[in-house]
């Protein structure tokens, strides 16, 4: 019963998606405040009859209702309740009706936040996400029904993947949706801004906040899963350029260029069909990364579906919307630009000002994007027309994105100190030499503390001094200026840094991380670094759908001991699979980070031992990002609504 | 028809939710007030108020509609009264022929087949002291069946919750009279895995194997436990390469 009319608030929520596009881009052009009414009235229903289908398909997972596949398929009646809660978005259709549910809550969002917005210009927002979400409810209901029901009902379920059996992997989807959902905001912007043919500096103003707030959430998105992947996977990588990975930073490139040129655009009313195409472009990448990963075409523990017809009717979707917008934009730009030359606000490009160097960032991201998709898309490519096998892996990826990201790096560092409109080099230069000459330093020297002089840590401690330096510097200079810092100017300052100690953390652990595989038997004793681990051997411990072998290691530094690590090998009972959980001491300078290999005859084991320097500062640094751009995001919605 | 009657439920809410802002709308906006441009224009009201009716209409016959034809195509309409009449079935089926069972056993009370069938369907109803009377009724009158007496062992195992002590015992006998019993072969490994007999265990459950339909839920269970207690063994023992678990490769990439 439930499920049934789960189903049916989905069939409704499609119509009332439709009918808020429609509604929304006719109620826009005519003058009438009917249809706009009618619009707003849809994005109310449109959020109620998701969350109802949503809500009920989380029912069917909490009462085990094995007649609902999808449960079946995902779930079983020794899942513990938390993973029953959270297997209901685990799965290929659960997602995306994750997906649609917070596309409606974000539509609703933009319609409570932007009271104070032009009605026309809402009313297209509205309707545009309304076309948005009538594809992707279509796409559910047509080809991944979430409902689809099974009789007689198993007796059992096939169990949750158990890789997703694990916190992490149940805050990265909605985060990382969060983002990519997020940025159909700053789409839905610009595809009405194409429409009227009205871009103004209120437009990017608006428009900002939406931005920061999806970029932030990616970036947590991305944040979770590269801390999931570290400790889950059993041997402490953190980023492996992989294609499910790739799709998540293509849009992520593509938005921090956006949050950047949007400033512009607000500022100096420049750059505008650059934002533009920088929002399409965004979105686009969303899209497509969730083409990848959902239509199965990496054959990945993130491509969960295989099927021809999904990936059929993603393809098809992408083509509309990216091939559409792209049509809309080569058509309109031009009165986008001639709108603003008649406004006569046209803003002049000095080679030395602020605007040069965010473009000039701008330019080097994407160029650092288009590695990244060549890298990603190219083997697909080739495969798909059988043209040969071949792997792009970490080499490439960091023989070609690093050299790129370093100058954005070092831009990152000057950008704030110039002014907007024009500055004089000579004194920028000036301004910043005593950082540059520490930052040197900091490369020269530090790298030495840690035993060896190593390129990555060099290059890592001196970009991160550099950045850190630098946007300390020009906050300071602003906070002497103005006698106040700005939110956005905060926001900035905390993104920024964090970003510096992330790139410090990569550096540090890229060059100074070890590791050592050892067979211990109870009893024995290995070292690597200045630590040492005693193993004092496994016993099995049963737990709800796993049984798992729990070693116990001691952990030893100087002769004091300071605590026992006990990672874990589970076997899942139904999905017979097995799983190795690390065992992780976390701490400011590293990790000691612990896998529990596989058993040998005469009660020894294979264990695996890791030392991990600074690696939890890129998490940190991530974290910092997300809160910074959350600032930011406040700062500008303030400022929106002085100014308006 | 519950099933209907929440489908209309939700379409009303649903149009509720669309009509209202359409109609309040119009009141609002009927002398163009919230419009800068129809302001001091005379408002076409006839042709919004017709058109804002038409799309009254359209919604209200195609919503309903639409949803039907869609949840006809798409969903399983039919699936409740399957469900209902499995189950009833079933409910049916058990309660009739216990029922019958019990009567049929109270006229003829020394029929040791029927009280052996009573006993596997309260088990199958989780009644286990029931089971453990018909099971002990049915030994009673078949003392040579070896069936009888495993089956009353699992009956008072799952009331008591352990196999040690009189389950045992009954295990053991009818092990003594059929050393092929099948459920004697499953408690006895079970018992001895419980024990940490892990040899012991293999033993009875690879004999019990050999009896099982290789394509059955039984086969493979009972080959899960059996390849449990072998690593068991070999861990117990150290018996060398030849009996290691399967390794698997270290994973290189996670995806």
């Amino acid at each position: 019963m439930i499920p049934e009319l789960g189903h049916v608030a989905l069939i409704i929520a499609l119509q009332i998606a439709l009918v808020q596009g429609l509604a929304g881009l006719v109620g826009a052009a005519r003058s009438g405040s009917g249809l706009k009414a009618l619009a707003r009235g849809a994005v109310v229903g449109q959020l109620l009859f998701v969350l109802a289908g949503f809500l009920a398909l989380t029912w069917s997972f909490l009462v085990n209702d094995f007649s609902v596949m999808n449960v079946a398929e995902h779930s079983s009646r020794h899942l513990p309740i938390e993973y029953r809660l959270t297997a209901s978005w685990g799965s290929h259709e659960g997602s995306f009706l994750l997906w649609t549910l917070l596309m409606a809550g974000w539509t609703l969002a933009v319609l409570v936040f932007s009271r104070r917005l032009p009605p026309d210009l809402v009313s297209r927002v509205v309707g545009i996400m309304g076309l948005l979400s009538f594809c992707f409810l279509a796409y559910i209901l047509f080809t991944s029904n979430p409902f689809m029901r099974l009789h007689p009902a198993p007796a059992n379920g096939r169990d949750l993947n158990p890789l997703l059996q694990d916190p992490g992997m149940i805050l990265h989807p909605p985060l990382l949706y969060m983002g990519y959902v997020g940025f159909s905001v700053a789409f839905a912007f610009a595809i009405a801004a194409l429409i009227s043919g009205r871009l103004d500096q209120t437009w990017a103003r608006w428009a900002r906040p939406w931005t920061l707030v999806a970029w932030s959430f990616l970036t947590l998105g991305i944040m979770v899963g590269s801390w999931w992947a570290y400790y889950e996977l059993g041997w402490g990588g953190w980023w492996f350029w992989d294609p499910a990975e790739n799709a998540s930073l293509m849009p992520w490139l593509a938005g921090t260029a956006l949050l950047h040129s949007l400033v512009v655009t607000e500022r100096r009313g420049a750059l505008k069909v650059w934002t533009i195409f920088l929002a399409l472009g965004a979105f686009s990448l969303s899209l497509m990364g969730t083409f990848l990963i959902r239509s199965g075409v990496l054959s990945s523990v993130h491509a969960f579906a295989l099927d021809p017809l999904r990936g059929l009717f993603i393809l098809v979707f992408l083509a509309i919307v990216i091939g559409g917008s792209l049509t809309l934009f080569a058509r309109r730009a031009s009165v986008l630009r001639s709108a603003r030359e008649r406004a006569g606000g046209a803003a002049e490009f000095k080679p030395v000002s602020r605007e040069t160097a965010i473009l000039l960032g701008n330019v080097l991201l994407l160029v650092a994007l288009g590695t990244v998709l060549l890298g990603t898309l190219y083997p697909l490519v080739l495969d798909a027309f059988d043209l040969g096998k071949v792997s792009i892996g970490p080499p490439y990826f960091n023989t070609v994105f690093v050299p790129m990201m370093v100058p954005v790096l070092l831009l990152l560092g000057v950008a704030p100190r110039l002014r907007w409109g024009q500055s004089k080099l000579s004194v920028v230069l000036k301004g910043v030499r005593w950082e540059a000459l520490a930052a040197l330093v900091v490369a020269g020297a530090v790298p030495f503390a840690f035993g060896a002089f190593r390129w990555q840590a060099a290059l890592g401690l001196g970009l991160g001094a550099w950045m850190v330096l630098t946007t300390a510097g020009s906050l300071a200079t602003r906070w002497r200026e103005a006698g106040f810092l700005s939110l956005s100017a905060l926001g900035m300052g905390l993104a920024h840094t964090g970003l510096a100690i992330g790139i410090v953390g990569i550096g540090l652990v890229s060059a100074y991380q070890s590791e050592r595989t050892v067979t211990m038997r109870p009893g024995a004793q290995a070292t690597l670094g200045d630590y040492s681990f005693v193993f004092r051997g496994v016993t099995e411990v049963p737990a709800a759908n796993y049984s798992a072998m729990r070693a116990s290691l001691e952990l030893g530094r100087g002769g004091k001991t300071l605590g026992v690590l006990q990672p874990e090998k589970r076997i899942y009972r139904v999905s017979r699979t097995t799983m190795t959980e690390a065992a992780i001491r976390y701490g400011f300078l590293g990790d000691v980070y612990v896998s529990l290999g596989e058993p040998l005859p005469g009660g020894s084991w294979n264990v695996q031992l890791y030392l991990k320097p600074f690696v939890g500062w890129l998490w940190a640094g991530a974290l910092a990002m997300f809160c910074g751009g959350f600032l930011a995001a406040l700062g500008a919605r303030r400022q929106t609504e002085m100014k308006t | 028809m519950n099933l209907w009657l929440g489908a209309s439920v939700l379409v009303l809410l649903a149009l509720t939710i669309l009509l209202v802002p359409l109609w309040r709308a119009k009141n609002l906006s009927g002398a163009g007030d919230d419009h800068p441009e129809g302001s001091g224009l005379p408002s076409p009201v006839p042709t919004v108020s017709s058109s804002r009716r038409w799309l009254t209409l359209g919604l209200l016959g195609s919503l309903p509609a639409a949803t039907f034809a869609l949840y006809m195509y798409l969903g399983a309409p039919t699936i409740l009264q399957e469900q209902a009449l499995t189950q009833a079935h079933a409910a049916y089926d058990t309660d009739a022929m216990i029922k019958a069972l019990e009567a049929k056993l109270r006229d003829k009370p020394d029929d040791a087949e029927g009280w052996f069938t009573l006993g596997r369907a309260y088990v199958v109803l989780q009644r286990p002291s029931d089971a453990e009377r018909a099971f002990a009724r049915a030994a009673e009158l078949a003392p040579k069946e070896a069936r009888m007496l495993s089956q009353q062992a699992e009956a008072i195992a799952l009331r008591t919750g352990s196999l040690q002590g009189r389950p045992m015992e009954l295990v053991m006998q009818a092990l003594d009279l059929d050393y092929e019993d099948e459920k004697a072969l499953e408690l006895a490994g079970l018992a001895a895995y419980q024990q940490q007999q892990w040899a012991q265990s293999l033993h009875f459950w690879r004999r019990l194997m050999k009896k099982l339909p290789k394509d059955s839920e039984a086969y493979e269970e009972i080959g899960r436990a059996v390849r449990i207690a072998e690593s068991k063994a070999v861990e117990a023992s150290g018996l060398g390469d030849r009996a290691r678990l399967d390794s698997s490769e270290r994973p290189k990439s996670p995806h």
